[in-house]
């Protein structure tokens, strides 16, 4: 069942639909990546499902109601939008102990989520002299204060260091084990791929697939090289038998076919193979033709 | 509400601005006071009557503006700080009802305001009476007067930082709000009450510095000569109003904006 319910949003900003009529759901328990590129608009709807910025046209909603309109937010939902919105002049400490005042969260869970986030050390520091990875902890902390069911992170990734990144993804990944719905935006796909059982991918405010991962991986297509004396009649064989192949110098680029079905095919010719390669079109390129899809498709427009 | 309330009221004491701003408040008018004090009966261009006058006496005790105005600039931080730090996305994730946000500061403010001017009039009070004393003055005036002048303090201190928050919720630039403030209590405030005497004693500043004690030609801001005050009553009613008006046209307006 959607937890998060997105139906026909749409936002403009000036002369920019910054989210164009976007409509997706998000099922309880899952963790969803939701990618694009800067500019996308992604943090838009995710200020929109978080009542933070009022749509043009549509409605998101959490749990069947808006957030805005959700009793105790806290445990139901915790958010982090901007690392920079923590006053520099207030430690980590009482940072915390704010957010749980005005959330009525327990004090006592203040200390807790300093340790869960590993800044415990850093508890009596302003929050001024902090590295944007600190800041990005030290707003996770303040996310899981209530204990949430549904996780909402705005690239939480940006500025963390590879270390801090894989604590991340530890971290998320026990979230999610816990049962847990997280959604992710990020502009990298690298970064949610090894976490995220599907993905969202919004471009120019518009959704372009939202998939299970496993689904977009199997759609990655194989390339296999081959390295022959005679690529132009290995060439000519493959094209018959309905693959595309390219030459490139002494190389064949083949597609639409198997490394075994190239194998078999050359033997058959007796042509010479010296080396034969396959390559998977990673999940980042299908991202960048994806994306550049609908770019091409506007310049056209 | 409470829950609101209280974590403005943290929010104001976990970063340092509060208490500086309250410390300058008390040093600004405990030297004012002294300096002010220190001439009284001296002669001069600005002339302040000696201490052991009633005239002398009020207008070292009345010296207090900076306190005020500063009273009024924590509020706007209060309010506008929400948006150069880009706290407002966490406040109003953890409260969305934003006019009640609003209705919080406001509240926590005048709680700091009136701590501020506590400690603002306790300088501007505690100089006055120490150069009074030093000199082997009796009081001219009845230790009645001095508490209504303090409490007159204490009150349009509170008053002014809840204004403030309307202030800063209205104009969000932080600098731009303080400036809009010193403009209208200085400059504002000035050209009208030299225009015309009788609306001075409406205006809010000029009614909470009357409500503080000032009279006409001291302290800062300058009081029109000649003009009538409000009765005490009627000072911190006009500010309250002003406080509420500020606030709902800022509730309906600024405040509904989107936070990008």
């Amino acid at each position: 069942m959607a937890v998060i319910e997105v139906r026909g949003l749409t936002k403009r900003f000036g002369p920019v639909r910054a989210v164009d009529d976007l409509s997706f759901g998000v099922d309880g328990g899952t963790v969803t990546g939701f990618l694009g590129p800067n500019g996308a608009g992604k943090t838009t709807t995710l200020r929109m499902l978080l009542g933070l910025v009022k749509p043009d046209a549509g409605t998101a909603t959490i749990n069947g109601r808006p957030y805005t309109e959700l009793p105790d937010r806290p445990h139901h939902v915790g958010a982090v939008l901007e690392a920079s919105g923590i006053h520099p002049g207030r430690t980590a400490r009482n940072h915390l102990r704010v957010r749980a005042a005005a959330g009525r969260i327990s004090p006592g869970r203040v200390d807790e989520v300093l340790e869960l986030v590993d800044l415990t050390r850093a508890a009596h520091r302003r929050a001024g002299g902090f590295s944007l990875g600190m800041r990005q902890r030290l707003a996770l902390a303040a996310a899981l204060h209530g204990d949430p069911e549904i996780l909402i992170l705005d690239e939480p990734a940006n500025g963390l260091d590879p270390e801090g990144v894989r604590w991340l993804r530890d971290l998320l990944r026990g979230l999610a084990s816990q049962g847990r719905t997280v959604l992710v935006s990020s502009h990298l796909l690298a970064e949610v791929a090894q976490i995220a059982d599907s993905v969202l991918i919004l471009d120019r405010g518009r959704l372009i697939t939202h998939s299970p991962l496993a689904d977009l991986m199997a759609g990655t297509q194989q390339t296999v090289r081959v390295r022959t004396p005679r690529p132009e009649e290995l060439k000519a064989a493959l094209t018959a038998d309905g693959a595309t192949a390219r030459v490139a110098a002494d190389r064949l680029e083949v597609s639409g076919t198997t490394p075994e079905r190239v194998g078999t095919l050359a033997a058959g010719l007796s042509i010479p193979v010296f080396e034969m390669t396959t390559q998977a079109t990673d999940l980042e390129d299908m991202f960048f033709t994806l994306t550049a899809a609908t770019a091409g498709k506007e310049a056209l427009a | 509400m409470i829950t609101a309330i209280r974590a403005e009221l943290l929010k104001i004491r976990t970063t340092p601005l509060a208490a500086a701003l309250l410390a300058l408040a008390a040093g600004l008018n405990g030297l004012v006071a002294a300096v002010t004090a220190a001439r009284a009966g001296s002669g001069g261009s600005l002339t302040v009557p000696p201490l052991d006058t009633t005239a002398g006496l009020r207008m070292v005790l009345t010296s207090g503006g900076f306190g005020l105005i500063l009273a009024a600039v924590l509020g706007v931080m209060v309010a506008s700080g929400e948006f150069r730090h880009h706290t407002a996305t966490d406040t109003y994730l953890d409260q969305p009802n934003r006019a009640r946000v609003l209705a919080a500061k406001a509240a926590a403010a005048a709680a700091a305001g009136l701590v501020l001017g506590l400690a603002a009039t306790a300088a501007t009070t505690g100089t006055g009476l120490v150069f009074t004393t030093a000199r082997g003055y009796p009081l001219a005036l009845p230790a009645a007067t001095i508490a209504r002048y303090a409490a007159g303090v204490i009150v349009a201190s509170g008053l002014l930082a809840a204004i403030g928050v309307g202030v800063g919720s209205l104009i969000r630039n932080q600098i731009g709000a303080v400036i809009a403030l010193l403009f209208w209590a200085f400059g504002i405030e000035q050209i009208i009450g030299g225009l015309s005497r009788s609306t001075a004693a409406y205006l809010p500043y000029t009614a909470a510095a009357t409500l503080a004690g000032a009279r006409s030609g001291n302290g800062m801001p300058q009081v029109p000569a000649g003009l009538t005050p409000l009765p005490a009553p009627a000072a911190a009613a006009l500010l309250t109003a002003t406080c509420v008006l500020i606030a709902v046209i800022a509730a309906a307006t600024t405040v509904q904006r989107d936070i990008t």
